[in-house]
């Protein structure tokens, strides 16, 4: 009994002390360590490759009896988006190409100036208290740990492990993320209603102005040109012929507002979208992430839901500034100067992805000075 | 040579380790996927308990050991963190099993879904303790409920599995 007793006492010892010292070498980033995980990476891959394709009509049938109804709405809605997007996809195309060029005329940096590498989702953790998921590319494309993740919709998180063809990404609803935000607060609207005529109506939002004219049959000068139904963008439209004019005091600030019976939303004198940094956090796959450390400026006034969410920048930043991250969906507001704590609804979905574009950014305090 | 492979076969821990692949393919690949309440279900725990039940907690322990470190080699936690948990879960299985006085089928699946429950509480707990933050909250009692559950159901043939690689060689020949 003696005897027994000793060995199992030792082989707990055993067991507990190597847990510890694997333990201690892993996270004083042992090379022996990643060189062991990469080796049986390169073992396992072809049995978990054929396991794949034995249990793949097992999936397949687990997803079409939980998901169907999923599927079949997500469709419908998805539908819905895509004619949505159509039209706005060619504006916002040529919005971002104008804002591309004057931020490189001004020499700032941009995104399409930061080379990039696709890679395919292969898999995600196993686990139920990591969020990460495994893509096709690793050190070959010049991947480094730390470099950026996104996908169409926007950020999905950082690189974490690097091995030769693959490579660990940690999504943002990971608890160990963390990163520098930018939360561009929107100027709150005023509204403002004029009475004058029945015509023309004219309705002015924040950032664009749609001014239906009255149809009239005039010919102009100008080629192509064909007053009446004008579609406009500026705030400074000549009066057309046949137009009805109002005195200046009657029409306000609201230019190109010219005369209304309508509701006329305007933004309050030259206000721009404030901005103001906090650090975003994940909270695990079940909870959205949170934006803390946001000042309780007065300027900046109360977030409002909806407000962006893009990455900061920064010397030091892992990402570089401007990257689409997600919206304001909550404000949890405290007391005293303590700042308000900001719940984000990513613009990814985390839930399916696919293809992703790692950006080969580093930030200039991790560069490497060349001589 | 054949010998040697002959030799290698028959050392019952080669065998786990080979069930420990099948089982760890099976985990990153439809347990992945199939997530019943959100949750990602464990066989490789089921694994490690079964081990313990099957043939007491010294050998749970050192299975649980080897299989924490197949699981580890696939994760992004610590190296070693899966493996102390998994080897403290089949010591618990094996010691559980040896205070019921005439072990039943329904007394192995208990135990089964109470081993596995106690690994999915202490696996966090054992990554905060390495410095991870916000991994302990009330998900973790859903996620043991889950993976006990299901544990439960599949013990009983996961046992005899482990009963047959944890088979100590017979000389026969």
């Amino acid at each position: 009994m003696a005897d027994f007793s000793f060995t199992r006492r030792r082989a707990i010892l055993l067991l507990s002390l190597t847990s510890v010292i694997l333990i201690t070498m892993d996270m004083r980033g042992s090379s022996v360590i990643n060189f062991t995980r990469s080796a049986f990476g390169v073992v396992f891959r072809p049995i978990e490759s054929a396991t794949k394709v034995v249990t793949r009509p097992i999936g397949n049938a687990w997803n079409g009896i939980t998901h169907y109804n999923d599927v079949v709405k997500e469709n419908h809605r998805l539908n819905d988006l895509v004619a949505f997007n159509e039209g706005s996809t060619i504006s916002a195309i040529a919005s971002v190409r104008e804002a591309q060029e004057l931020l490189s005329l001004n020499g700032l940096p941009t995104l399409a100036g930061i080379a990039s590498c696709t890679a395919q989702v292969v898999g995600q953790s196993p686990s139920n208290f990591t969020q990460t998921v495994e893509i096709n590319r690793g050190s070959e494309c010049g991947l480094k740990v730390g470099m950026p993740v996104l996908n169409a919709a926007g950020m999905i998180g950082k690189i974490t492990d690097v091995y030769n063809k693959r490579s660990v990404v940690m999504l943002l609803t990971d608890p160990g993320y963390s990163l520098a935000v930018k939360v561009v607060n929107l100027p709150p609207p005023t509204t403002t209603t004029i009475p004058s005529g029945n015509e023309p109506t004219v309705t002015t939002t924040t950032s664009t102005t749609t001014t239906t004219l009255p149809k009239v049959t005039t010919t102009t000068g100008i080629p192509g040109f064909v007053p009446g139904n004008t579609v406009a963008t500026s705030s400074t439209l000549a009066p057309l012929p046949g137009e009805v004019t109002l005195p200046p005091g009657d029409v306000g600030p609201n230019q190109p507002g010219k005369s209304t019976n309508s509701q006329i939303t305007v933004p309050p004198g030259l206000d721009v979208p404030l901005r103001e940094t906090g650090a975003l956090e994940g909270r695990g796959i079940s909870r959205n992430p949170i934006v803390r450390f946001i000042e309780n400026q007065p300027r900046f006034g109360a977030v409002r839901i909806g407000a962006p969410i893009i990455s900061a920048g920064g010397a030091t930043s892992l990402a570089p500034p401007d990257i689409v991250i997600g919206s304001v969906s909550r404000v949890v507001n405290r007391t005293g100067t303590l700042g308000p704590i900001l719940e984000v609804t990513l613009a990814a979905n985390l839930k399916n992805l696919n293809f992703v574009r790692i950006l080969l950014y580093q930030p200039t305090s991790e560069r490497v000075k060349t001589p | 040579m054949i010998e040697r492979i002959l030799l290698f076969a028959e050392n019952r821990y080669a065998r786990l380790v080979l069930v420990g692949l099948m089982f760890l393919g099976v985990q990153t690949t439809v347990f992945n996927d199939m997530r019943p309440f959100g949750v990602c279900l464990q066989i490789m725990v089921l694994l490690a308990v079964s081990a313990g039940l099957a043939r007491g907690s010294d050998t749970g322990a050192i299975a649980g050991f080897i299989i924490g470190l197949l699981y580890d080699m696939v994760l992004t936690t610590p190296m070693g963190l899966c493996a102390a948990v998994f080897a403290m879960v089949g010591y618990l299985a094996g010691i559980g099993q040896s205070l019921v006085y005439a072990p039943t089928w329904w007394s192995r699946m208990l135990l089964g879904a109470g081993a596995s429950a106690i690994g999915m509480i202490l696996l966090p707990i054992a990554f905060t303790l390495t410095g991870a933050t916000g991994i302990l909250n009330a998900h973790v009692l859903w996620v043991a409920l889950i993976v006990g559950l299901f544990n439960a159901v599949l013990s009983i043939p996961t046992e005899r599995l482990c009963r047959w690689a944890l088979t100590e060689p017979v000389a026969v020949r």
